[in-house]
């Protein structure tokens, strides 16, 4: 593999300098002139019914500039999947959770705008709600909407092999039940945004999103706007990680007040509104049994998925499916049973957040097959590699690893780990363990369905071929894409990374399906890589014309032209540029011509330079109801060891070291990757040990805030060792594809192999806090 | 709410503050109820410092008041009367930008900058105290600022580095 | 998040403090660190229409002390006591008591008096500073009074404080020769942490390898104040410390607390650390004893 001049280094990335002076500008550090600001009213019930509601008190305090309920807004339904299009901006018959958005106010002044709100009337008829699966499962259980009875939200039924026949083969069968607890994301910056209708009826929306273009077709469709009229900007954001994944009540109401107003309206959520409107990762209720040969083989998996949904669907159409699809790989695993319910309660809608409705679902089958490979007496690692699928096999719900360095993720962490010195020999308190898990790199298909194109870029050069201008919907969130896609365009074109500028997540741009299910590097990285390949072509064969020399025989390396046989005169190009530039007090002078002067003399020929590149991924998967969900262009997949120390008097969990080896492919930038598996652990720690959303029985969240909803500080992460595995993806720009989500898959489980082994309990619920590891170590003593 | 009813509406007194933020002095008329993070943020216009979630929790409005770092969102600016305060901006000068944050941008340290500066202030404050920290003494000195996306291990490297290009004393970079 | 409106003092001696404070009655609160009372107004908890800040008031910030006995100001910040080399060396329990405060950043503005007044039974002070049998002074109108901290926290937010008083120090004996305390607290991380259970025990030998001759064991978080555990210090006084004995007095003190089900824990769980912290503080305590 020839050495690339830009990719597979550490270079800073193009936005770290201002985040690190304070000067990255986020969406609350922006202000527009006679901005009004916005506060959104919200249901302090968790099922009731709307009896009459009375705004005219507000509208009458001075300040006051507008107040809408879901008479101004209309009842257009909408949500994530067209499928599940089940709710309205505001609620209009029913609330269905505390927390559930009922009217809006603008106002000169935040304080202004709360205080109407507590002007605003509304009567209720507070009505039975149900706060678990259990509860909205049973019979006569409260209805939260009349078209899904029972209050089943989806169900998916999915068989691959025969897994009740494979069963009969089996020499091992063993059945566990996992559950999980409702997470929140915790990014650092609540959701905000500034909607500006101006006078000719366009709609700009600053928000902090990661899917622009998603934001953008929810509130045209919401708001009867064309879509041709609405803009979404995302500034810098402050983390996503899924919530932020998709058009929320707080930027449908800042448009529609924008719109009422005709002024621009800044609207935040607080640290508890961003608990209330959640949209992050559900409860999953799992039962798997498993079934496999003495030898280890694994033969079969039946999987039973329970999700406590909350009172919208959001992404859960797609959770539902991922939380079965997950496991067809990253173990050769011929039969395959999945059926998953998901279930809707009073409580605020869960959607996606890093790792989808697969982290569950790997954390207890990662458990699982630890307590399976013990019984049949093998050590966990070979357990794995034994069943280990290689790049080319496809699962048995078809899923295709074009590229899968599974193993060598595998062996990469247990001798980094020095597992063969540790398993089995640790003093007791002490744990090791390991897990393996695998994530899409790109859901192969939009949520609309669509025939869209899932990255478009553009590439313009300035004028005088300075600077190489990437324009893309993409959304850089923290995870670093613009930085990618400068290094792609750098390397595909040519040109020095310092002279590519990445212009980003703006609809105006380009469209880009945003930064969800880990598509970008993948996705939109092929789209700038055709887009930067198409400015070279056009480039050369301009030089190619003036020259009269093969375009074949030219290349453009580190922003110089370079011939592949004889000595070139350039010298008219070079005089002719000079002559452009008078006054300038830098002419080149290399004896290598220059890509700007290059550049600039295909602009004088062909006017404004620009490239473009698309990207949409071949139809994937099977035939197979809900084949959709799981597919992807490629797939990266993650190996990690955990070491644990347990407190076996209090249970309290510390995690000692942790490994991790992904394939991603190849690493464009490798800092950024790394940064991204050290992400992922330090989200699934928390996840494992300490985080968990809490209700009280009225529906209220008792913990709505960062000090009672806990997530890793910087003494609960251990030093973490990563090890980039490069499988080289055919089906990825330059052989790149995922690590934002694939890491996160082993955390969980891996840490609970090491408890099991620091302590010889096996816990099936999250999270492991020192009361629930005590409670088992103590059950354990007395058995 | 107990303690008084608060709802009355009439207009609090204003009082009259004057303290010096990134070395330069500031005199202005404040509410009682307005915090140094408010004041920072929407009426200096240094929005550097952060909202993460205004209630004491997560760091993201860590400034450096009087040579300690300190949680912005629960401070009333009334209380910054006489103080100098650093902020992020303040920490670069004519020179450049310092090289603890230097040693950020170098180590993939930054991955959405929301924490960033509440980071590299509280780096600050323990390099000026304690210019050779262990590692535990860095993740103790970060342990009120909360991180998402880095999982704290490439921050922890940048500061490590940091200390040691930063040991040696500048009159420039020490706040007293 | 706003905070309500109020008015704010800020007055510059202990006469003007206490008198503002009198005549304000139930419509004022004193303001030391906030980070306490304005969390408690940012989430509408309360909001009192004035608000009296005790920062001007300079001599609240003193640490001094005279014939061993220290004096905290009841300014002094937690992260103060935490770095104070004199605090450590006498008083290692509150030094790690104050060391595991919330983070550095609350400890920068957690005032000790706060910490005191706020009286939330999970407090990280409270229970050291009644282990060392800290004594807390009062200025009031009328003048001062003296009252021992064990007697001053009556109940979650409430204290032996009346309108128009001012808690200004905070007075610690020194130890006796062959002392020796400690504190540890247990929480789901390990910063920004409201402790799940606290202890901090307080043992005197009488001679090297003599008997416990004084003993306080404090729990906190398991009851509406930081408690005593008089079983438990019963079972040690005048005994020769073992392990077998801490444990025997880890189990009555377990049975001394008062803990609740609450959505951080449960009741069960809490007693039976109380046990576990109290045998682990004991044993720490006994370390230190013997090196002093």
């Amino acid at each position: 593999m020839n050495e690339c001049a830009v990719l597979n280094k550490r270079l800073p990335r193009v936005d770290a300098p201002d985040k690190a002076r304070g000067r990255a500008a986020y969406v609350d550090d922006m202000r527009l002139p006679a901005m009004l600001y916005g506060a959104i009213l919200q249901s302090p019930f968790a099922h009731a019914k709307i009896l009459n509601i009375d705004t005219s008190a507000a509208k009458k305090l001075p300040g006051v500039k507008a107040v809408v309920t879901a008479q101004d807004a209309g009842l257009v339904k909408y949500g994530v999947s067209p499928a599940r299009y089940d709710e309205t901006l505001y609620c209009h018959q029913k609330v269905r959770y505390l927390g559930d958005e009922i009217a809006a106010v603008a106002a000169v002044d935040l304080e202004t705008a709360l205080e109407a709100l507590g002007l605003i009337n509304v009567e209720y008829e507070e009505l039975p709600a149900v706060l678990t699966v259990e509860d909205a499962l049973a019979e006569g259980a409260p209805l939260l909407h009349e078209e899904f009875p029972g209050n089943l939200c989806a169900e998916v039924h999915q068989e691959f092999g025969n897994v009740e026949e494979a069963f009969k083969e089996c020499d091992l069968i063993r059945t566990d039940r996992f559950v999980n607890k409702r997470q929140d994301a915790a990014f650092l910056e609540p959701h905000v945004c500034i909607a500006d209708y101006d006078s000719s009826g366009y709609l700009t929306l600053h928000t902090s999103t990661q899917v622009p273009h998603y934001v953008m077709r929810t509130v045209a469709m919401v708001l009867g706007i064309p879509v041709g009229k609405v803009r979404v900007v995302k500034p810098y954001v402050g983390g996503g990680f899924g919530p932020k994944c998709e058009a929320t009540p707080l930027e449908m109401s800042a448009s529609l007040l924008s719109m009422k107003t005709g002024r621009p309206v800044k609207m935040n959520y607080s640290r508890e509104q961003v608990f209330l409107h959640s949209r992050a990762r559900h409860q999953f209720i799992h039962e798997m049994t498993t079934g496999v040969k003495k030898d280890g083989t694994l033969v079969a998996l039946k999987n039973t998925c329970h999700l406590d949904g909350g009172a919208y669907t959001s992404f859960g159409i797609a959770t539902v499916y991922y939380a079965g699809s997950l496991l067809g790989g990253p173990y050769r695993l011929p039969n395959m049973k999945y059926d998953g319910y998901r279930v809707y309660t009073n409580k605020p809608a869960c959607g996606a957040q890093r790792g989808h409705g697969g982290v569950a679902a790997r954390a207890a089958w990662e458990q699982q097959l630890d307590a399976i490979a013990e019984e049949l007496g093998m050590d966990p690692v070979d357990f794995r590699l034994k069943n280990i699928m290689r790049t080319g096999d496809v699962t048995c719900n078809a899923l295709d690893m074009s590229s899968l360095g599974m193993k060598e993720c595998v062996e990469a962490v247990k001798e980094r780990s020095d597992w063969v010195h540790k398993k089995g020999k640790l003093p007791r308190g002490k744990g090791i363990g390991i897990a393996c898990g695998f994530f899409v790199s790109g859901a192969g298909y939009p949520i609309y369905r669509s025939d869209t194109y899932h990255s478009t870029v553009v590439i313009k050069l300035s004028e005088d071929g300075g600077t190489i201008n990437v324009l893309t919907g993409s959304a850089e969130i923290g995870q670093g894409s613009d930085t990618t896609m400068a290094m792609i365009a750098a390397e595909a074109l040519g040109v020095r990374y310092e002279d590519v500028r990445v212009i980003s997540g703006d609809t105006d741009l380009s469209v880009d399906l945003g930064a969800y299910s880990s598509r970008q590097t993948l996705m939109t990285g092929h789209a700038t890589k055709e887009a930067a390949e198409d400015v070279r072509k056009q480039v050369l064969e301009v030089l190619s014309r003036r020259l009269d020399y093969p375009v074949d025989a030219m290349d453009i390396k580190k922003g110089l032209i370079s011939f592949k046989e004889g000595t070139v005169d350039f010298s008219e190009i070079r005089r002719q540029y000079i002559k452009e530039h008078r006054g300038w007090t830098d002419p080149p002078a290399d004896d290598k011509l220059s890509f700007k002067e290059a550049a600039r003399i295909a602009y004088l020929e062909m006017g404004t330079i620009v490239g473009t590149g698309k990207y949409k991924p071949p139809k994937l998967g099977g035939a197979y109801k809900g084949a959709a969900v799981g597919t992807s262009p490629a797939y990266g997949c993650s190996a990690q060891v955990v070491e644990v120390t347990v407190d076996l008097e209090t249970g309290k969990v510390t995690v000692d070291n942790m490994t991790d080896a992904h394939d991603c492919g190849f690493a464009i930038n490798k800092n950024s990757v790394e940064g991204q598996m050290e992400g992922s652990l330090s989200m699934g720690l928390g996840e494992a040990l300490m985080e968990e959303v809490k209700f009280d029985r009225k529906g209220r969240i008792l913990n709505a805030n960062l000090a009672e909803y806990k997530i890793a500080t910087a003494l609960d992460m251990p030093n973490i060792k990563t090890i980039i595995v490069e499988s080289h993806e055919p089906n990825g720009p330059y052989g790149a594809k995922e690590v934002g989500e694939g890491a996160i898959m082993p955390t969980i489980p891996a840490i609970l192999n090491a408890v099991y082994d620091a302590t010889g309990v096996r816990i099936n619920e999250l999270p492991l806090t020192p009361e629930r590891v005590y409670l088992a170590l103590k059950k354990k003593e007395e058995t | 709410m107990d303690l008084g009813d608060a709802s009355e509406k009439e207009n609090t007194m204003k009082q009259l503050i004057t303290l010096a933020v990134n070395n330069q002095e500031y005199e202005l008329a404040v509410e009682p109820n307005l915090t140094l993070l408010d004041l920072l943020r929407y009426h200096l216009e240094l929005t550097g410092t952060k909202k993460g979630c205004d209630e004491g929790d997560c760091g993201a409005c860590t400034v450096i008041m009087n040579g300690k770092p300190v949680s912005s969102c629960l401070v009333l600016a009334v209380q910054a009367n006489g103080k100098e305060i650093l902020t992020i901006e303040g920490m670069e000068t004519e020179e450049g930008i310092h090289p603890i944050q230097q040693a950020f941008v170098d180590n993939g340290a930054i991955q959405c900058g929301y924490c960033t500066p509440g980071m590299i202030l509280s780096a600050k404050a323990l390099l000026d105290r304690n210019p050779h920290p262990s590692e535990e003494e860095i993740r103790t000195a970060i342990s009120g600022n909360l991180c998402r996306c880095t999982g704290y291990q490439k921050i922890v490297e940048a500061i490590e580095e940091a200390s040691v290009k930063t040991s040696k004393p500048s009159p420039r970079s020490s706040q007293r | 998040m706003l905070l309500p409106k109020f008015e704010y003092h800020e007055p510059s001696t202990l006469e003007e403090a206490c008198e503002i404070l009198a005549e304000l009655g139930t419509k004022a609160r004193p303001l030391a660190g906030g980070t306490d009372l304005l969390v408690n107004m940012k989430k509408k908890i309360i909001a009192p229409r004035h608000v009296v800040s005790l920062g001007n008031l300079e001599a609240l910030r003193e640490i001094g002390s005279s014939n061993g006995t220290i004096r905290l100001g009841a300014l002094t910040t937690a992260a103060e006591i935490a770095e104070s080399e004199a605090v450590r060396k006498a008083f290692g329990a509150l030094c790690q008591g104050a060391s595991n405060l919330g983070s550095p950043l609350i400890r920068n503005l957690a005032t000790i008096g706060g910490n005191l007044v706020s009286a939330r039974p999970a407090a990280d002070l409270p229970p050291s500073l009644m282990a060392y049998g800290g004594r807390l002074i009062i200025r009031n109108k009328g003048g001062r009074r003296t009252i021992p901290l064990e007697n001053f926290i009556k109940g979650p937010g409430d204290t032996d404080l009346v309108s128009g008083e001012i808690l200004t120090e905070v007075e610690i004996d020194k130890p006796p020769a062959h002392s020796g305390a400690a504190y540890m607290k247990l929480g789901t991380r390990k910063a920004l942490e409201i402790s799940l259970v606290n202890v901090a025990s307080f043992i005197a030998l009488d001679g090297q390898d003599g008997v416990i001759t004084s003993a306080r064991v404090v729990l906190g978080a398991v009851g509406p104040t930081p408690l005593r555990a008089p079983s438990a210090e019963k079972i040690l006084l005048g005994e020769k410390p073992s392990d077998r004995l801490f444990e025997k007095a880890a189990q009555e003190a377990a049975g001394d607390s008062r803990p609740i089900d609450d959505f951080r824990g449960s009741a069960g769980y809490r007693r039976d650390m109380v046990a576990v912290l109290t045998r682990r503080t004991l044993a720490a305590a006994l370390e230190e004893a013997g090196k002093r």
